[in-house]
């Protein structure tokens, strides 16, 4: 199950992804070369804290960007179909249509004038022009009865203002799925929501594998929430990625430095006493553009080579991938029994 | 009342505490919790459930519709009234969004001179001090001339601890003290707050929806569900084995990354109550999974179990921590 | 310095466009020839010379002269002053009057509050005319007079912005993190309420300006202004209007004067508020 990246053709292929923004400090290096397959309908987790771009690798696969772009270069297959250099109106046939999205902030991500019914069926009859009035309106029922609404004949009716917060997130989710994409965005789709309501849209989430062909890429800065969903993990440190592959070989024996320090900072079941672990230093300024390891300024065991330029993912186990050119010997430092 | 766990003097007290807003939202109904002198509680719920409403009591912020708040064996209320300035300095808030609480067009260095301005308190021997204290929190002289929207989130956290610890106070209340900060960072500033509790012997009180930051940092804590404490415990055995069957729930949803110890969190039905109209009986039983006929028109009150725990419940250890 | 230094920026910001930059041009030479109209004017501009009414521009009088003989152009010039004096009076008046009501109506008991709002209501909802008529009725014409006027009418506006301002602020963060402090309300309204809240009541103040101008120009023309021997540009539109059969270019010059200061004022104003826009944070 877990080396099933290697041997079917992914869904999406990016490869060697940059953005880069203008901003009043210069230009702003978003992503630094995204190397990345998603397998068909599997749940990739996009892990990653301020600053890592993960929003943006979501942004770009919709192409969504904000006006100060100034450079996206590199290639972003999408069933074969290079994404990357479509005009608007042939991009924008994606969206919608094979690539859907969940976002984070239900309350803004739903228009306040439009009831959800209204909602609903904008979205059915995009997928499906010209569907008739009470075909949207069966569908619309029925997607909503699939997210666990109850009443979901009355709700059509109601306006997003007089939903809350869980509610909303599964008309989002209903919405999304009522696209039958190919490919399903969701970025920090439980951040908002309170604990108890986070188990429900969860749990939900995972009882969608299921019903659900295609596949999820879900963004989240939790680690512990990727690990209970996700299929394979991707985790990203100031625009790249520095690791990935299955998500339990990945949390279960990390390869890269970073994502070993983000692990250990994870307040985990421990007990109370004892020192809390935490990365020293910042996360680089995307205004940097360094050609070294962006990890280097904070990683444990860096060395000049680290310095020398961008490692680059190679392999690092079955299905697996690393960004760092020392994994094999730090691997070896640490399997070698502590000096008496 | 039986105060909950400590051997401690109390330092702080709520005593039947209840919170109205416009005559018609409970925030708060019967509060009653004691916190001791150099006790680290903390304060977990979900939206509705009276922890920001609990902690703006405590510093003075709201005023108690009925019920008292005792800090040092005096009401809030009198301390305000005769000597307001000496009870602001006992008791500091934290607020939870860290730069919105620094004054937007001041510099750090002009908010930061704000405490010693506005207590009148000696000015040398002042800058000195917070010299003293910027070095101790990490911060560095140059912060002083920048502006709230030009630092970080984690320098903005410090700032606000700088200001508060500038007067010396015996309690510090910390609402969401890593909201938004990374949790690469996060170990960093709760090792500070832990060194400075034991340094200069403060109380803390300490809200936050991260139940591992709970774990590791309090000694007791106290559970709330729509403007109730449900259930108030040492944070080990609360952990270990939850006597309530909302912090059974609660604490099942915090997602474990080891694939070992991962178990399936308990899903309740339904949302959260609003509090304009609690449910009858007790209130949280449109959601508890093991609600029985006299939970729908009995109102449990709040009771003591052995080892110092409370339940509000009127039947405790019910639900099974981790589900099936 | 960062004020100044915001302000500079400022000031790039507003004239990086064409009407920003026109309007900074005009608003810099009215303020030149009213601050100094005696150095900026040729002559006295209240010397008869009846011999040489309506002269046409010639180089002792760069407009020519009017029915009386006065050079145009000097009272032009002190027109300028005038204009620019009272339209800063008038909005001193009415930035604090409007503030400290505005302020004081976030705070009061909500039937008080009530109260000052009613008082803004019936006050811009007054004709401005009538009300000049009245007042001037009353206590008769004159430069004060028309001071109060406009002060009074654009009191209501300046007092529902800072209002507005002020309950939009009551709630944020750092206030309450003041409160914990135990600043006191004037403490907080001072030093931490109205540096934040002035920046939008200075920008209304600069896109006021022409409004002022305006209403004092037509309150002279009516004869309900300032008095002569002081000329206002409203006053030489009157005069050049009641001679309008024997020479047209006083009038004219006179409505032209109003006119571009009128909009350069406003084009300054607009792009003042466009370039002081929250944009000017991501700057720092």
């Amino acid at each position: 199950m877990n080396a099933a990246i290697e041997f079917a053709r992914p869904l999406v292929s990016i490869r060697h992804l940059r953005l880069e923004a203008l901003t009043a400090r210069g230009t702003a290096h978003i992503l630094r070369g995204i190397d990345l397959d998603i397998g068909k309908g599997r749940i990739v987790g996009v892990v990653g804290e301020s600053g890592s771009g993960k929003s943006s690798l979501a942004a770009c696969l919709l192409r969504l960007l904000p006006a100060n772009v100034s450079r996206l270069d590199g290639e972003i297959l999408f069933d074969g179909v290079d994404l990357v250099p479509l005009r608007e109106p042939a991009m924008n046939a994606y969206r919608g249509a094979r690539i859907a999205m969940i976002f984070q902030d239900p309350m803004t991500a739903l228009n306040p004038l439009f009831t959800v019914g209204t909602h609903l069926r904008d979205v059915l009859r995009r997928r499906h022009p010209g569907m008739a009035s009470d075909e949207a309106r069966r569908r619309s029922i029925a997607a909503l009865s699939s997210v666990g609404i109850a009443d979901a004949a009355l709700r059509l009716d109601s306006y997003p203002h007089q939903l809350s917060g869980g509610m909303r997130q599964r008309v989002m989710i209903s919405m999304a799925l009522a696209v039958e994409p190919d490919l399903l965005l969701a970025d920090e789709p439980t951040t908002a929501l309170d604990a108890t309501v986070e188990a429900q849209i969860v749990s939900l989430l995972e009882n969608l594998r299921r019903t659900f062909s295609g596949s999820i890429v879900f963004i989240s800065h939790h680690l512990g929430l990727v690990a209970q969903l996700c299929d394979d993990l991707c985790v990203m440190y100031a625009g790249t990625i520095v690791e990935s592959g299955p998500v339990d070989d990945v949390l279960g024996g990390p390869r890269h430095p970073y994502t070993r320090a983000l692990l250990a900072c994870e307040l985990d079941d421990e007990a109370a006493g004892g020192r809390l672990v935490s990365i020293p230093g910042e996360v680089p300024d995307p205004v940097d553009a360094r050609d070294a390891c962006v990890f280097a300024p904070r990683c444990p065991h860096v060395r000049e080579a680290c310095l020398a330029g961008m490692p680059a993912l190679r392999d690092a186990g079955p299905g697996r991938r690393a960004a760092c050119v020392r994994w094999e010997e730090i691997e070896f430092e640490r399997s070698k029994p502590a000096p008496r | 009342m039986t105060l909950a766990a400590t051997a401690l003097p109390a330092l702080v007290e709520f005593a039947g505490v209840s919170v109205i807003f416009d005559g018609r939202v409970r925030a708060l109904d019967d509060v009653t919790l004691a916190v001791g002198k150099g006790e680290i509680v903390g304060l977990v719920g979900e939206s509705g459930s009276g922890k920001s409403t609990l902690c703006r009591v405590l510093v003075g912020l709201t005023p108690p519709s009925s019920g008292t708040v005792k800090v040092g064996g005096r009401t809030v209320t009198e301390q305000l009234a005769q000597a307001p300035l000496a009870f602001r300095r006992r008791a500091q808030l934290l607020l939870q969004d860290a730069v919105a609480s620094l004054s937007p067009r001041m510099t750090i260095g002009r908010t930061l001179e704000e405490p010693i301005t506005i207590h009148a308190l000696p000015r040398a021997n002042a800058r000195l001090e917070l010299d003293g204290i910027l070095t101790r929190l990490g911060l560095s002289t140059d912060v002083l001339a920048k502006f709230p929207h030009q630092i970080s989130g984690g320098q903005a956290r410090r700032v606000g601890v700088a200001r508060a610890l500038l007067m010396k106070p015996e309690i510090i209340v910390a609402d969401e003290p890593t909201a938004g900060l990374d949790v690469s960072v996060q170990g960093e500033l709760l090792n500070l707050l832990l060194d400075l509790q034991r340094d200069f012997g403060l109380t803390y009180l300490l809200v936050s929806h991260n139940l591992n930051v709970i774990r590791r940092v309090t000694e007791r804590t106290a559970v709330m569900y729509l403007g109730q404490i449900v259930e108030d415990a040492r944070t080990s055995e609360l952990f270990a084995k939850p006597a309530h069957p909302y912090s059974a729930a609660l604490l099942s949803t915090n997602p474990v990354v080891d694939p070992k110890k991962r178990a399936h969190p308990i899903v309740l039905q339904g949302e959260i109550p609003s509090a304009v109209n609690p449910p009858s009986g007790c209130r949280f039983h449109t959601r508890c999974p093991v609600a029985q006929p006299k939970c729908t028109s009995d109102p449990p009150l709040l009771l003591p179990l052995d080892g110092g725990r409370r339940v509000r419940c009127h039947f405790p250890f019910s639900l099974a921590p981790r589900g099936q | 310095m960062t004020a100044l230094r915001t302000a500079w920026t400022i000031l790039r910001r507003v004239c990086a466009t064409l009407t920003g930059a026109t309007g900074f041009g005009i608003v810099l030479v009215v303020l030149v020839a009213a601050l100094f109209a005696p150095w900026v004017a040729t002559a006295d501009p209240d010397k008869l010379d009846v011999m040489n009414r309506f002269s046409a521009p010639s180089l002792a009088h760069w407009l020519g002269t009017d029915h009386l003989g006065r050079d145009l152009y000097s009272r032009l010039v002190h027109g300028a002053t005038i204009a620019l004096a009272v339209a800063l009076s008038a909005i001193a008046v009415a930035l604090s009057v409007g503030t400290l009501l505005g302020v004081a109506a976030a705070y009061l008991p909500p039937r008080l509050e009530r109260f000052v709002l009613i008082v803004f209501d019936v006050i811009a909802s007054f004709p401005s005319m009538v009300l000049a008529l009245a007042i001037v009725a009353v206590f008769g014409p004159s430069t004060t007079i028309v001071i109060i006027i406009a002060g009074i009418t654009l009191m209501p506006h300046f007092g529902r912005v800072a209002r507005g301002q002020v309950l939009a602020l009551k709630s944020a963060p750092f206030l309450e993190a003041e409160r914990i402090l135990g600043a006191s309300f004037g403490r907080i309204v001072g030093y931490h309420i109205l540096p934040n809240i002035i920046g939008p009541l200075v920008i209304l103040a600069s896109m006021d300006i022409p409004v002022v101008i305006t209403i004092e120009a037509g309150l002279s023309f009516l004869g309900l202004g300032v008095r002569p021997p002081l000329a206002s540009w409203g006053t030489l539109i009157q005069d050049g209007y009641q001679f309008l059969s024997e020479s047209w270019v006083p009038v004219v010059v006179a409505s032209s004067a109003l006119a571009v200061a009128t909009l350069g004022f406003t084009l300054f104003g607009e792009a003042l508020r466009d370039a002081v826009d929250p944009r000017i944070r991501q700057e720092h």
